[in-house]
Order: structure tokens, then C-alpha cells, then sequence
């Protein structure tokens, strides 16, 4: 069977971060300043007591109730996080009972970031190709905010919390709507360039951990909070996401000038725009969604494809998914919406 | 080269006509969200990426562009 993007939903935590919170902070930076640089305004921020977990089981429930999808029929959910509420049990399992689904069905969490929609939205194709699900539940929340030191600017900025929930259907070989094919990539040796550093088993917290830093763009933050260098990153995307791209359209026959929209994961404007421009996408094939929300991880993707969805479902319209980030891990895909 | 000059001045906010080889960068916004840009815009101009701590470290244009001319082999 072939699979669909039936429905995309979305959830954001009350609690918003605005530039003029940020400018009062950081006092080198305006809050015009930092929108033209980001292409953000407001980020939301997750609660104290507001975990990944809520987040995504909210935007289920939003699925559930703005599409009229039952529950019932969900045959597997993926539930793709880098801030799960427990080492163990797998979180997937609690938003399972959460959300009322079958207890025939299957629930799992993914761990991957920027490119972790593209990655699970692979895995569903693949769970409904393979004859084991006709419906699969793809959540996607980060809470990297609870990561970030207050005061590391370089990080703030970017990003937001959200939760995204994207239905996949099994759909038969006559549809327009369909998932398209996939190429992925990984590079561990940029793990370094976009981490936590301690917490897991590698390195525990600790007194020394927590000692907190000034690094010379006279950003603070410690080894337990998250750290990116942001010319590595640049400079991995830049040569990166172009190749992925240059070996989808080698492996489908399809280029780049004829799909109708490229989405981006939403990193922030500046990386977005040197991207647009490098692969010579008009701006009207490049949709955004920074301004409100920031750069919320696995949800990004899922978030402009809600807009698109909107406006194209069923259209058989195409477009390409480029998922790139924290890893290295990055993945592209096709989908006729 | 006016394109990468005005690349530059778009980034550290200051006039084009102010953007010289003798530029002091140390008296500029010269921080790692400029050094993040100017990797993009090299890449947009040249076509190369330069190492981002390198980058980091010059302390004028000129010093910029001989960075981009040693990736670029001149």
C-alpha cells in the first residue's frame, strides 16, 4: 500500500519569550534587531510542569477533535522527541494511554531532532508498505527550552517549544495524495557542533557540570545546558542539504523547479534565506513559519505543512521535506499533498 | 568583490562605503551571529566554506579575504 498526509495539528505552550523579553536581557541586541537577524518575534515556552509528552498528546488531541479522527483506528504511534519526560518507560507508551488509543496497537519514541519528521514520516510509509498499519500517528515535541541557559542569546533566540500531530493513511496506488520517496543521511563527527553534553550515561551531572561558562560572545551557559556552534552548523547545512536535494532529484527524476513547495526544517531566516537563494527557490515556493513560534525542532516541518495542507490537501500539489540538523543527521523526501 | 563588501555591511549594520580592507573588525558587531552569516555569504560569493573559528579570528577584512583566498588556492 501507498501512504498519505491526511491531517496535520498543532500545539503551543501558553508562555511566550518576545524580543522586547530578550532585548531587555541581551543589552547589545534590539528586539528589530533580532527579528531581522532571526526572522522571529515570539517564541512559546513550555511551563515548568509542561513536558514534550503534553505537548504532543495535546496536539494529538487537537487532531483528534478539529479532523474527527477516532482514536480507535490508530494502528501506531511514533512519537519522535530529544526530551522525553523519563529515561524510561518510552514516552510514546503514555501518551498511548493519553490519548484512549487500541491497546492492539503499537507506540514507540524516536530520538532525533531537525530531522526527525522526515525520519518518522519514513518509518510510517514504511509500517503501512509493509502491511503492518493503515494508520499511523506521527507526534513530533521538543522542549529544548528547558536545555537553554537564560542567558546564551545564541540559543534563545532560535528556539521555541511546540507540539505537532500528522496522521498518515494508507491510501490505494490511484491517489494524488501520496509519500514519495526518501533519501537520508547521517554524521556523527558533527555531534559536538549541537549537544547537551551531560545527563545521559556518557557523562552524568554534577557539581562540575553545572559550573556555568562565559564563552567570548559573552554567552553563559554550562555543560548541562544545550551548547551550538553556529558557524559549524552553517557550514554543515550549506553543503549538506544542497547534495540531499541534488540526490533526490537524481533518484527520482524529479528536479527541484518542478515541485511546487520546498519545506525547510525552520532553523531561523538567515539560514533559510542562504539556503533559498543557493538552490535559486523563489520565495513563493519556500514557506515559512518562524515569526511566532521560532525554530521548534521535529515539529517545524509538520508545522508549515499544516498552512499547506490547508490550502493544497488533495491537490496532488508537490512537495519536498528537508529535515537537516543536531547529529549530523539529515533526510528529504517527496510528498504529493 | 562589491558584492561580498556589501554583504559585509549589510552584516556588521555600517555603510558600504565604510567597508575597506583596513577595516577593523575588532571595532565592529564582529560577533558569532556575523561570523555565521559571513560563512553564508562566502559561500554565496565564492562558492567555498571557511572555517567558522578562523573566521572568527580576523581581525580585519583583508584578513577575511585572505582567508577566502588561501581556501580559494590563489
Amino acid at each position: 500500500m501507498l501512504s498519505k498526509i491526511s491531517e496535520v495539528s498543532s500545539f503551543f505552550p501558553k508562555n511566550r519569550l518576545t524580543n522586547e523579553d530578550l532585548a531587555a536581557l541581551f543589552e547589545d541586541w534590539s528586539a528589530d534587531k533580532i527579528f531581522k537577524k532571526t526572522g522571529i518575534r515570539e517564541r512559546a515556552i513550555a511551563g515548568p510542569e509542561e513536558t514534550a509528552g503534553d505537548l504532543a498528546a495535546s496536539a494529538g488531541e487537537k487532531l483528534f477533535a478539529e479532523h474527527s479522527i477516532e482514536p480507535q483506528s490508530v494502528d501506531f504511534l511514533i512519537f519522535c522527541t530529544q526530551s522525553p519526560d523519563y529515561f524510561l518507560p518510552t514516552t510514546a507508551c503514555l501518551i498511548h494511554r493519553r490519548l484512549g488509543l487500541r491497546a492492539s496497537s503499537g507506540a514507540i519514541d524516536v530520538n532525533q531532532g531537525c530531522s526527525g519528521f522526515v525520519y518518522s514520516l519514513s518509518l510510517a510509509k514504511g509500517l503501512i508498505a509493509s502491511g503492518s498499519a493503515k494508520r499511523v500517528l506521527i507526534l513530533t515535541a521538543d522542549t529544548y527550552s528547558k536545555y537553554i541557559h537564560p542567558r546564551d542569546k545564541s540559543v534563545r533566540t532560535l528556539f521555541g517549544d511546540a507540539g505537532a500531530a500528522v496522521l498518515v493513511d494508507a491510501v490505494s496506488a490511484d491517489s494524488a495524495s501520496r509519500v514519495g520517496s526518501f533519501v537520508f543521511g547521517t554524521d556523527g563527527a558533527g555531534a559536538c557542533n549541537l549537544i547537551v553534553p551531560t545527563g545521559g550515561a556518557r557523562t552524568a551531572r554534577s557539581a562540575a557540570s553545572g559550573v556555568e561558562v562565559h564563552d567570548e560572545s559573552g554567552n553563559i551557559r554550562s555543560g548541562d545546558n544545550l551548547y551550538m556552534n553556529g558557524s559549524e552548523i552553517m557550514s554543515f547545512t550549506l553543503g549538506t542539504v544542497p547534495s540531499a536535494i541534488r540526490e533526490l532529484e537524481a533518484q527520482t527524476g524529479y528536479s527541484l523547479q518542478a515541485c511546487d513547495y520546498v519545506v525547510m526544517h525552520q532553523a531561523n531566516a538567515f539560514m533559510l534565506e542562504a539556503l533559498r537563494k543557493k538552490l535559486s527557490i523563489p520565495p513563493e515556493k519556500f514557506p515559512m513559519r518562524l515569526e511566532f513560534c521560532g525554530n521548534t525542532v521535529s515539529s517545524t516541518i509538520p508545522l508549515v505543512l499544516e498552512g499547506l495542507m490547508r490550502e493544497h490537501a488533495g491537490s496532488g500539489k508537490l512537495a519536498v521535506l528537508v529535515g537537516f540538523g543536531v547529529g549530523y543527521s539529515w533526510a528529504a523526501c517527496h510528498v504529493w499533498l | 568583490m562589491s558584492q561580498f563588501f556589501d554583504g559585509l555591511a549589510e552584516i556588521l549594520e555600517i555603510s558600504p562605503a565604510d567597508v575597506t580592507a583596513e577595516l577593523d573588525l575588532t571595532q565592529q558587531a564582529w560577533d558569532s551571529l556575523a561570523v555565521v552569516s559571513a560563512i553564508a555569504l562566502i559561500d554565496e560569493c565564492f562558492g567555498i566554506t571557511v572555517d567558522g573559528a578562523a573566521l572568527a579570528k580576523c581581525a580585519t577584512v583583508q584578513q577575511v579575504q585572505d582567508l577566502v583566498d588561501a581556501k580559494l588556492g590563489k
